[in-house]
């Protein structure tokens, strides 16, 4: 397949012509094409697949920081009052690992995948808003950076290059240390610092990225589809993309409402949540945990969401009841607002709202198995190869159970007195973390890597890397469900000997170090792909959904001519089906492919979300002249959007010439 | 394909085995915080529930864990398989139905006591057996609180617990005392972050949250005549209420390890307390000594001793009286403590030191000296004493002690010098330990 581009013309005629708009704006300004320079084209691209290549990379960059936080904290629990690191580190390390795993690992990763796959399943050649998508992109590198600057200045003060001295003498505490959930009132200024206002603007500016991403897919999903290709055709994927979009775009006001609220509190002397002067500390949980609990959901349905893919794919079946699959996942969806306050059962809810949310939280467990029993059902009377992706699907099926189950512990709301903020609830979650998301996504980087890079995974290093991370994972949890029940409390930096938690913690930590060789093996399996694998061919996996009729690595125009969907599984009934669920193309028009311009505007806009972070939180901390920063930030976002909105539209066109 | 298999049930083995080995070496399930080994209705109650979803959830485990097992084994792709495509079925309306309906069915066994549960352990009992009138022993209580049962305020602090009894007007810290048998309400307050009380043995976790009244009940053992029926003993009134006070005595009076189980700053791992469970004649002796607390050293009259401190000092001689001195003077620790009966130990921000030499721990629960027998081990005590004075910035990173005083103990700055500090010295810090052990 060969391409050919035409140059844009200069006049512009009326719609419907293959002739273009200008591409100079009448202020003059230019947008860069496609192919310039390397460097230039990664930063300013609107290509999906570009955009999802980049979340994911800084996803697993950040997968391995939080990674190494965690090594460390284990290390440091490991033994009895050990004192490899002091409790101000060890509160900053477990912040930072729940607020970097959370936020600057899954949901990235997640993101990579809805970029890169979703326009593909639904047979579209980009996102509804391209530039909208290279915002919520940078936005989030903003936000990553802002949340993690701390580190950077404590790393300069280690070095003595920095010192909370003079103008700067406010700045201390400079990493958040007051947990991922940030409960009222130790956020206030009178018990945390600086940190705290780094982790408050930079999770503010995540939500930016989040919600700006999550309405672009929401559009894109309902409006970008090929002809054909109805709702209850869509690949499980894209459905529970459309779920947790929508989603995201209800719970994260939540939570910009409440960080809003707090920064109000720490810049500038409001009242929300300052006890002294009335406010209340519980609202803070009550807004926290109507935007956490849907979060938990926004984290693991794109990894159900993977597993509903590859296991029919690996199964040589259909999915099992796809309607009941897609309407769980619905209900889960709902429910996961209603459910909020199961994190709050020891606050003093009273009795009837605590009876409430505990039936409310056994509710949710119906969708949750429904989706289970339907995995089973795919696999029965299916012909299961153990494939690499197949591998890491059906162990996150079992691992998932295993989290769903001590998720129903929980429910029971006096049970739940005894487990809440000990090492079980730690077990648990990490089972849905590890167990369920980790091995999903895994699974979908084995199962879409030949299709985003090109090239076939090589030998069985994958078995390796299931062995470890399963043991690993299993060693470092199922022990602390024991550890929980046992008594030791979560979030503690050290512990004392003779409370029976010597052993348990050990096998912990051993179990860590196992966990972390897995994810080692991964990433050295990741490379060998890269550099050496031979080519995957279109469809290596003889999979079912309509990206792999695509090449592999996609063509930036994803499709040479708009695909016409006759049926679910579209691939799968292409080459298995009856002879009228072929895939059928819309003839070529003559006009080539309108392919948009890049832009270097949403990235402007969006890294002055720096300034602004860094700004109002070192402002807050009393360093001079902050406030101005801030400003800056604030105009180099206005300036980057307004400049946005008055360039030309530019474009180009390719005329892909098929030569079957 | 066959490699795979083998490697997969490779790890499977390997894992079970790592796993079996964690259990068969700390099995132990009767440890100091341990939520199995339960000495009281409440923890009971939460403990019979647990099991409960352990029972539900370990039965749908198996039957759908071992479904999935097997279709994924029956269902494998064979070497070389050539079976033509199998039948590309999109499930089946009932079967979906059934399961949704066996769900909901299995879960209706976890919600109908969890109800039960839910309002059991929400509503704080009040029986003949717990009122104050019943069984409290001394003479000072007051006629209102004869209908009452025993009320704890339970205050948290970043990184102590205050432990006041409004009913008889005295509080302690770190160290609650409660008696054997009888429902407690406890109300709980915080007045700086969020802490949550959590005493396994005996009761989950209620939260302590700055601005609101948080309030739960807890039992140490169960009321005499649960016990009766719980046991099915038969026999006469004295008889039984024998042996009711012997299993009081014999497997309920103990020292029960709790922790602070929410977030709460730097120190947070170190904000532990202990309950005693103690008898009722105990228990009226403890209110009656924390009432009223000690003269001065060689039996003086505090009058008497401040008379002199006022005038001559130097004539108060030897350690005890020289640790007092620096307890009233230089060290500063009036200002923050209390112990009843000193007229100048009257500070409020730190925990009361009434009878700080009969707790068996230091530094809420950090450093203890409690010794194999349940006795204080005097010289363990001291030690932690003056490691807990010496350094209190090591014990508990970021405390008051430490911090208000401007990160020392003694005078950090005089206004004449101010290179000048002067910490309290080692001989100084052992004074005030020698002191210290004299308040039980």
């Amino acid at each position: 397949m060969s391409t050919t581009v035409t140059e844009t013309h200069e006049t512009s005629t009326h719609y419907g012509s293959h002739v273009l708009k200008p591409e100079r704006s009448n202020l003059g300004l230019m947008r860069p094409d496609h192919g310039k320079s390397v460097l230039i084209d990664w930063l300013t691209t609107v290509d999906h697949k570009k955009i999802g290549i980049m979340y994911g990379v800084i996803a697993l960059f950040f997968l391995l920081v939080g990674g190494v936080e965690a090594l460390v904290i284990r290390t440091q629990l490991a033994f009895p009052e050990n004192d490899l690191i002091s409790a101000q580190r060890y509160n900053q390390l477990f912040t930072m690992h729940g607020t970097t795993m959370i936020f600057l690992a899954i949901m990235p990763l997640n993101a990579a995948f809805f970029n890169f796959l979703v326009p593909l399943q639904i047979g579209a050649r980009d996102v509804a808003f391209p530039r909208i998508n290279s915002f919520s992109l940078w936005a989030f590198v903003a936000g990553a950076l802002v949340i993690n600057f701390g580190w950077f200045l404590q790393l300069l003060e280690v070095m003595g290059l920095f010192t909370a001295s003079g103008p700067t003498a406010g700045m201390n505490d400079l990493v958040p240390s007051m947990g991922w959930f940030g409960y009222a009132p130790i956020t206030g200024i009178e018990f945390t610092g600086a940190g705290t206002d780094f982790w408050i603007m930079g999770l503010q500016i995540l939500g930016i990225a989040s919600l700006s991403a999550a309405m672009n897919f929401v559009v894109t999903i309902i409006n970008m589809r090929a002809v054909g290709m109805k709702m209850m055709r869509l690949p499980v994927f894209t459905w529970m993309t459309l779920i947790v979009s929508l989603l995201i775009v209800f719970a994260f006001p939540a939570i910009t409402i409440a960080l809003a609220e707090l920064m109000f509190d720490r810049v500038f002397g409001t009242n929300f949540f300052v006890t002294a002067g009335g406010g209340q500390p519980i609202l803070w949980q009550h807004l926290f945990w109507i935007f956490g609990h849907p979060e938990v959901y926004i984290l693991v349905l794109p990894a159900m969401g993977i597993v509903s893919e590859v296991l029919p794919a690996f199964s040589k079946k259909p999915l099992f009841g796809y309607a009941i699959v897609v309407f769980s996942g619905a209900v889960i969806g709902f429910l996961g607002f209603a459910v909020w306050s199961h994190h709050m059962f020891t606050t003093g809810l009273g009795k009837v709202a605590t009876a409430a949310f505990s039936l409310l939280t056994m509710a949710i467990a119906v969708p949750t198995g429904v989706k289970i029993f339907n995995w089973v059902g795919t696999l029965w009377g299916g012909r299961v190869r153990f494939s690499a992706p197949m591998i890491f699907a059906l162990g996150f099926v079992w691992m998932f159970m295993m989290g769903g189950f001590s998720g129903i512990m929980h429910s029971s709301a006096p049970a739940d007195a005894q487990q809440q903020d000990s090492y079980f609830v730690i077990a648990h979650f990490h089972y849905v973390a590890i167990g369920g998301i980790f091995l999903a996504v895994v699974s979908g980087i084995y199962f879409w890597l030949p299709k985003i890079c090109g090239k076939m995974w090589k030998g069985n290093l994958s078995l390796w890397v299931a062995i470890f991370s399963t043991v690993g994972l299993n060693v470092t949890f199922f022990p602390m469900h024991f550890l929980g029940l046992l008594g030791m409390p979560r979030r503690t930096h050290t512990y004392l000997e003779g409370f029976g938690w010597e052993t348990y913690n050990l096998v912990c930590t051993i179990g860590a170090y196992i966990l972390a060789f897995g994810i080692f093996l991964l990433v050295v399996d990741i490379i060998r792909c890269l550099r050496s694998g031979e080519p995957a061919g279109d469809d290596p996996w003889d999979a079912r959904t309509l990206e792999w009729t695509t090449t592999s690595p996609p063509q930036v125009y994803n499709f040479a001519r708009n695909p016409i969907i006759p049926a679910r599984d579209a691939l799968w009934e292409h080459k298995h089906g009856p002879e009228n669920r072929k895939i059928t193309y819309e003839p070529d028009d003559g006009h080539g492919i309108h392919m948009p311009s890049q832009s270097w505007m949403p990235m402007i806009a969006s890294l002055g979300f720096v300034p602004l972070g860094l700004g109002l939180s070192m402002m807050q901390a009393g360093v001079a002249y902050m406030g101005y920063v801030a400003i800056f930030g604030l105009l180099m976002i206005s300036l980057g959007v307004a400049l946005w909105a008055l360039e030309g539209p530019g474009g180009y066109h390719l005329h892909p010439e098929e030569e079957n | 394909m066959k490699k795979l298999s083998n490697g997969y049930s490779r790890f499977i083995s390997f894992a079970t085995a790592l796993l079996a080995l964690t259990f068969l070496s700390g099995c132990d399930l009767n440890t100091r915080m341990s939520t199995f080994d339960t000495k009281g209705p409440i923890a009971e109650a939460q403990l019979d529930l647990f099991m409960l979803t352990v029972w539900v959830t370990g039965f749908i485990f198996l039957v759908v864990g071992g479904v999935y097992v097997f279709a994924v084994i029956k269902f494998r792709e064979r070497p070389n398989d050539d079976r033509p495509l199998p039948s590309q079925g999109h499930g089946n309306p009932l079967v979906e139905i059934g399961l949704i309906g066996a769900s909901v069915l299995l879960l209706v066994i976890i919600a109908v006591p969890t109800l039960k549960g839910i309002w059991y352990t929400h509503t704080t009992p009040n029986n003949t057996y717990s009122q104050l009138g019943t069984w409290y022993e001394g003479d000072d209580l007051a006629a209102e609180a004869e209908e009452e049962i025993l009320v704890i305020r339970v205050i948290g602090y970043q990184w102590w617990w205050e432990f006041e009894y409004p009913q008889f007007g005295i509080n302690t810290g770190n160290e609650m005392i409660i008696p054997a048998g009888k429902a407690v309400h406890l109300e709980l307050r915080s007045v700086d972050v969020i802490h949550s009380f959590w005493l396994p043995r005996i009761a989950g976790k209620v939260d302590l949250i700055p601005g609101r009244a948080n309030s739960m009940w807890i039992q140490a053992g169960d009321d005499f005549d649960t016990w009766v029926e719980k046991n099915g003993i038969e026999g006469g009134e004295v008889e039984l209420q024998t042996a009711y006070a012997n299993y009081l005595k014999t497997e309920i009076h103990n020292y029960y390890y709790g922790q602070c189980a929410e977030y709460c700053g730097d120190s947070h791992a170190r904000m532990l307390f202990r309950t005693t469970v103690v008898g009722d004649d105990e228990f009226a002796d403890w209110v009656a000594s924390q009432k009223t607390g000690h003269t001065a050293p060689e039996d003086k009259s505090w009058d008497e001793w401040y008379k002199t401190y006022d005038s001559h000092p130097e004539s108060l001689s030897g350690d005890v009286n020289e640790g007092l001195k620096l307890f009233v003077g230089r060290g500063k620790c009036i200002a923050c403590h209390s112990v009843q009966g000193n007229p100048r130990a009257l500070g409020v921000a730190g925990p009361d030191l009434t009878m700080v030499a009969s707790r068996q721990s230091l530094a809420a629960g950090w450093l203890n000296h409690r010794a194999e027998d349940g006795s204080i081990d005097t010289e363990k005590q001291y030690e932690n004493f003056f490691k807990w004075i010496k350094e209190p910035d090591v014990v508990k990173p970021g405390n008051l002690m430490w911090k208000s005083n401007g990160n020392g103990i003694g005078e950090l700055t005089d206004p004449e010098d101010p290179d000048k500090i002067k910490l309290l010295t080692d001989d100084e810090v052992r004074k005030i330990s020698l002191y210290l052990q004299t308040l039980k």
